[in-house]
C-alpha cells in the first residue's frame, strides 16, 4: 500500500473521532480513550533513548548555583563555568557547553530533571546500567525497558551499537546499526549464506535482518567523523525520519567516568552530547515535533571533588527529556540540598525521584501506553505525575 | 540447529584452542585432553620489543621535547604520536601473531582470558603503550602459578596503578596527605568488583575505602629513576594504621599491608566462585554445567587459587566435553584462528598482519583498548548482532581476496571430515577460491567453538 495515502486515510479517521467532541481531544483522557477504543493510534510519536555510560557528574551538567553548600564541595568545579553557565531559574544554571539544550529550553522544548535516581542500590557501573537498562527489580539482562515499551506499542526498533544492549534486549527482535568502514562484500555472497545459514537460526536472522538495515542507509551517503556521538545521532535521526523508520532508537554515549581532571574532559563530553541532541533535531526534520529524546545515566558522582580534580561514583545524578512534542521549560525535581546532613550516605547527591517514573508518564502520554503495559513495562514503580508532553495542538491533526 | 557434531580433537582445538594449524588436529587425536595439558607452561615475549623501562623513557623523551616547543612557540605537529604509535603497533601486531603461530594455543587462550580480566585500555598516551605491556611483564610470568601471584604483579603494573589512577592517590594522614590531593578509590573498587570478589562479592562501601587506603602509596618510579622503572613504593603517601577489610585486621605496615589483602582476596570463596564461573563461561557456554563449576570452585579453594589446578580441573570435567559448540568466537578468536588455519601461517606478511589488526577493530575487539576496566563481554550475546555479523562479512570478504588458499585443504587441515553436509555442498557450489574461502570462514561450524 502507498504510504502516502495510509497517511491520509488514517488522519482522516482521527478527525472524524476528533470532530465529535474537540475540546475533549484536548484531554489527556480523551487521548487515552481514543486509544483504548480502536486501533487507531499515531504511527508518528518517536522515542529515542540516550544512555549515558559511565555516570554524568550531573552537579556539573545543571549547577544548583542557589544551593548554599555547593562552593563548599566543589569549588574548582565550579568556579571554572559559574560566570558563563545558562540560567534555567528555580536557581539552576545550565554548563556553557550545552548551547543547543539552552536552545531547547528557551523554545520549552526541554526539561531538566535534577535529583534522579536509577533505583540501582549499586555504585558498580556494569550493574547499574545493566538495571536502567533492563528497569525490572531484578536486573534481567536479556529483556530491556525499550523492547517491552515497544512491543507494547507494537512498533518496532533500532539501536545504533555493534551490538544489542540490555536495553533494546527481548520479545521484538531489535535491528543494530553501526557505520561501516569496508566496502559491502558482493551481494552474490549474501544469497549464498542465507542458504549456508537455513538451519541455524541465530546466524539466518542476524543476516537478514543485517541487510535490511543496510539497505535503508544505501542512499544516504558519507558522514564524516562517522564513529562521533554528533554523528552516530544525525545517522540515528535519518533512520527514524525515513517514512517507514522505526518507532524508537537507542543511542549510546560513553566516556562519562570522570575521576580525574573533569573540568575539560566534561566540556567537550558536553558539548558532542550537545551536538548530537542538534543533529537529532536538524535531521528529524518535520518529525522532530512528534520526538521525544530521554537522556539518562546510570547514577551520579560524588558531591565533593576528589583528590584526582574528578569526581567518584555517587548516586542520584540528572536526567534531560527533549523534543518538538516536549511539554518543557522549567526545571523538574525536588531538590534535596547539599548540606552535609542532606546527603546521601554522606557524600552523594539524595535520589528524590526515580528515572523509571518519569519515563512512565513519558509513555503514557506520548506512546498512550495503558496502566498495565506500564506496569509490564516498569513493574511496581508509580508514574510520576506531571504533564511531560505537549498537548496536540491543531496543527498537530490537521491532514 | 542442525550442527555437526563434533568429536573430541575438534573440539580440543576449537574450543579450548585457537582453532587448528598445521597437523595440530591429528596430534590432538590421540589423546586431546593430555594434547591439551601439556600446553600449560607461561608464553614467552619478546622483552626487547617493548618493556616498562623503554616505555618510561620514551614518555619522558615526549615531555622533554614538548616543553621545549613550547618554551620555542613552536607549532607543529605532535612528534609523540610518531614515536608512540608504532611503538604500540609492534606490540599489538606481535601479541597477535604469538596467538597466529603459538604450538600452545590453549595456554594464549588463557593468557587472553587473564589479558581481558585485568583489563588496561590505552585512555592516555603514556597508557598507550604501557596497556600492551601488562601482559607480557606481569601475567604471562604468573599464568599458571598462584592466583594471589598473578594478582599482586598487576595491581603493582604501572599500567594498572596509572589506568586506575591510583599512582597518586594519598592518604589523608599520611606525610603528604598535610599538603594536597588525596585519596582515589578507583583502584580498590576495580580490586573488588572485578578483579577478586566480583560485583556480589558482599563488599561494602567502607570496605572499598579501606582498600584504597590500604595501597595509597602504591605509585611509580619518576623519571630519573633509570634502570629501575616501575613500582614503587611511596611510603609518604601511605596511610597509617591498621585497616580492617571484609571483617578482618590488616596491622602491618607499609607496602605488606596491601599485599596480604591481595593474598586473603586470591584466596576468598567469592573469588574462587567469581573467577571459576568466568572461566567456564568463557571456554565451555555462557551458562556453564554447575558440575563444573563446582569442581573448579572446590579446586581454587584446596590449593588456594592455583590457576594451572584449575584449569586442569575444568578438562577433565565429562561435561565440559559436550560435543554441541555452545559458544560463538569473538572476533579476536575469529581472526587469530582463520590465520591459524593458513597454509603456512609463519609466513604471515605485514600487508596480513594489517588486515588482522584492522579486523579487531571493526568488529569492536581493538586490543588492549576495550575503553572499560571490566574488559570485552565474554558472553555470545555480545558478539551476535546482525551488524556485527556484516562486519565479520566484510572482514571475511577482504581477507579472502588478499590470501591464496585452497578451501578443500583448508577444510581437510581444520576439520577432517566434521562438517555438516549443508556446509560441504554451499562450500562445493562456491563460484570461486574466494567465495568458498569465505562461506568457509562464515560457516556456522568455523563461526562456533
Amino acid at each position: 500500500m502507498n504510504y502516502k495515502t495510509d497517511k491520509k486515510i488514517y488522519r482522516r479517521d482521527l478527525l472524524k473521532v476528533a470532530a465529535g467532541s474537540f475540546v475533549a481531544w484536548h484531554t489527556p483522557a480523551a487521548l487515552s480513550a481514543v486509544n483504548s477504543t480502536g486501533n487507531i493510534k499515531s504511527r508518528k510519536s518517536k522515542l529515542v533513548w540516550v544512555i549515558l555510560r559511565g555516570a554524568m557528574d550531573s552537579l556539573h551538567a545543571i549547577l544548583p548555583l542557589s544551593d548554599p553548600d555547593l562552593m563548599v564541595h566543589r569549588q574548582n568545579l565550579v568556579t571554572s563555568v559559574k560566570d558563563s553557565a545558562f540560567d534555567l531559574g528555580r536557581g539552576f544554571a545550565l554548563h556553557p557547553s550545552y548551547v543547543e539544550l539552552n536552545r531547547l529550553y528557551q523554545q520549552k522544548q526541554l526539561i531538566p530533571i535534577v535529583a534522579v535516581g536509577s533505583g540501582a542500590n549499586t555504585r558498580s557501573h556494569f550493574h547499574a546500567q545493566d538495571f536502567l537498562e533492563s528497569g525490572l527489580p531484578r536486573v534481567n539482562a536479556e529483556s530491556g525497558w525499550l523492547n517491552r515499551a515497544v512491543e507494547a506499542y507494537k512498533g518496532d526498533s533500532i539501536a545504533v551499537a555493534h551490538s544489542l544492549p540490555v536495553g533494546l534486549r527481548g520479545r521484538q527482535l531489535a535491528k543494530t546499526w553501526y557505520p561501516n568502514a569496508l566496502r559491502p562484500a558482493k551481494d552474490d555472497i549474501y544469497e549464498r549464506l542465507q542458504i549456508l545459514y537455513k538451519d541455524d537460526d541465530l546466524l539466518s536472522t542476524q543476516l537478514r535482518e543485517g541487510l535490511k538495515s543496510r539497505q535503508l542507509l544505501a542512499d544516504m551517503g558519507e558522514v564524516k567523523n562517522k564513529y562521533s556521538f554528533p554523528a552516530l545521532a544525525a545517522s540515528c535521526a535519518a533512520m527514524l525520519a525515513e517514512s517507514d523508520g522505526p518507532d524508537c532508537a537507542m543511542l549510546e554515549m560513553s566516556g562519562w567516568d570522570t575521576h580525574q581532571n573533569q573540568i575539560g574532559r566534561l566540556d567537550s563530553q558536553f558539548r558532542q552530547l550537545d551536538n548530537g541532541i542538534a543533529m537529532l533535531r536538524e535531521n528529524l526534520g518535520e518529525e522532530w515535533r512528534n520526538t521525544v529524546v530521554v537522556v539518562t545515566t546510570e547514577f551520579g558522582r560524588t558531591v565533593a571533588e576528589n583528590g584526582t580534580k574528578g569526581t567518584d561514583h555517587g548516586t542520584a545524578s540528572a536526567m534531560f527529556i527533549a523534543g518538538g512534542a516536549v511539554a518543557g521549560g522549567s526545571v523538574r525535581g525536588r531538590w534535596p540540598g547539599l548540606a552535609a546532613s542532606q546527603l546521601y550516605e554522606g557524600r552523594d547527591l539524595m535520589p528524590t525521584s526515580d528515572t523509571r517514573q518519569w519515563i512512565r508518564a513519558i509513555l503514557s502520554q506520548h506512546w498512550n501506553l495503558n496502566s498495565a503495559q506500564l506496569d509490564y513495562v516498569f513493574p511496581s514503580i508509580k508514574t510520576m505525575d506531571a504533564q511531560l508532553i505537549r498537548r496536540p495542538s491543531k496543527s498537530d491533526i490537521a491532514v | 540447529m542442525a550442527a555437526a557434531k563434533n568429536n573430541r580433537a575438534i573440539i580440543a582445538v576449537n574450543r579450548f584452542g585457537l582453532g587448528a594449524t598445521g597437523a595440530e588436529l591429528s596430534d590432538a587425536q590421540l589423546n586431546p585432553e593430555q594434547w591439551l595439558l601439556q600446553q600449560l607452561v607461561s608464553p614467552v615475549f619478546d622483552k626487547t620489543l617493548g618493556n616498562t623501562e623503554s616505555a618510561f623513557r620514551v614518555i619522558a623523551d615526549i615531555k622533554k621535547f614538548k616543553e621545549l616547543r613550547r618554551k620555542a612557540e613552536k607549532k607543529g605537529p605532535d612528534v609523540g604520536v610518531s614515536i608512540i604509535k608504532p611503538y604500540r603497533r609492534a606490540l599489538l601486531s606481535d601479541s597477535l601473531s604469538l596467538s597466529i603461530k603459538t604450538d600452545i594455543p590453549f595456554a594464549m587462550r588463557i593468557l587472553d582470558f587473564f589479558s581481558n580480566h585485568f583489563s588496561v585500555s590505552a585512555s592516555n598516551q603514556p597508557l598507550t603503550i604501557l596497556a600492551p605491556i601488562l601482559e607480557r611483564e606481569a601475567i604471562a610470568p604468573n599464568l599458571f602459578g598462584q592466583f594471589s601471584d598473578l594478582l599482586i604483579a598487576v595491581e603493582q603494573h604501572p599500567a594498572m596503578l596509572l589506568y586506575l589512577n591510583n599512582e597518586k592517590s594519598v592518604g589523608a594522614n599520611s606525610q603528604r596527605g598535610k599538603k594536597a590531593r588525596g585519596l582515589n578509590e578507583n583502584l580498590a573498587r576495580e580490586i573488588l568488583e572485578l578483579h577478586t570478589l566480583g560485583v556480589d562479592g558482599g563488599y561494602k562501601l567502607e570496605d572499598i575505602r579501606q582498600l584504597a587506603m590500604a595501597i595509597s602509596g602504591w605509585s611509580i618510579t619518576g623519571a630519573n629513576e633509570v634502570g629501575r622503572a616501575g613500582f614503587k613504593f611511596r611510603n609518604a603517601a601511605h596511610e597509617p594504621g591498621t585497616r580492617s577489610i571484609l571483617g578482618k585486621s590488616y596491622p602491618l605496615a607499609g607496602v605488606a599491608q596491601g599485599q596480604a589483602v591481595m593474598r586473603d582476596l586470591a584466596r576468598h570463596a567469592k573469588t574462587a566462585h567469581f573467577i571459576s564461573r568466568k572461566l567456564a563461561q568463557h571456554f565451555i557456554a555462557d551458562e556453564p554445567p554447575e558440575e563444573v563449576v563446582s569442581a573448579m570452585i572446590d579446586t581454587w579453594l584446596k590449593t588456594d587459587g592455583n590457576i594451572k589446578a584449575v584449569v586442569t580441573t575444568m578438562v577433565k570435567q565429562p561435561q565440559s566435553w559436550n560435543d554441541q559448540a555452545q559458544k560463538f568466537k569473538t572476533p579476536r578468536e575469529f581472526v587469530v584462528s582463520t590465520y591459524r588455519a593458513f597454509d603456512n601461517p609463519k609466513m604471515i606478511n605485514q600487508k596480513l598482519m594489517n588486515i588482522a589488526l584492522r579486523g579487531l577493530n571493526l568488529m569492536g575487539q581493538s586490543p588492549f583498548d576495550a575503553g572499560s576496566p571490566a574488559g570485552y563481554s565474554y558472553l555470545n550475546r555480545a558478539w551476535t548482532g546482525s551488524d556485527a555479523l556484516m562486519k565479520r562479512i566484510d572482514w571475511v570478504n577482504l581477507l579472502s581476496n588478499n590470501i591464496s588458499e585452497n578451501p578443500q585443504s583448508i577444510v581437510k587441515r581444520t576439520f577432517s571430515s566434521q562438517l555438516s553436509s549443508l556446509t560441504v555442498k554451499s562450500l562445493a557450489g562456491a563460484e570461486s577460491r574466494v567465495q568458498g574461502l569465505s562461506l568457509f570462514f562464515l560457516s556456522p561450524e568455523f563461526q562456533r567453538r
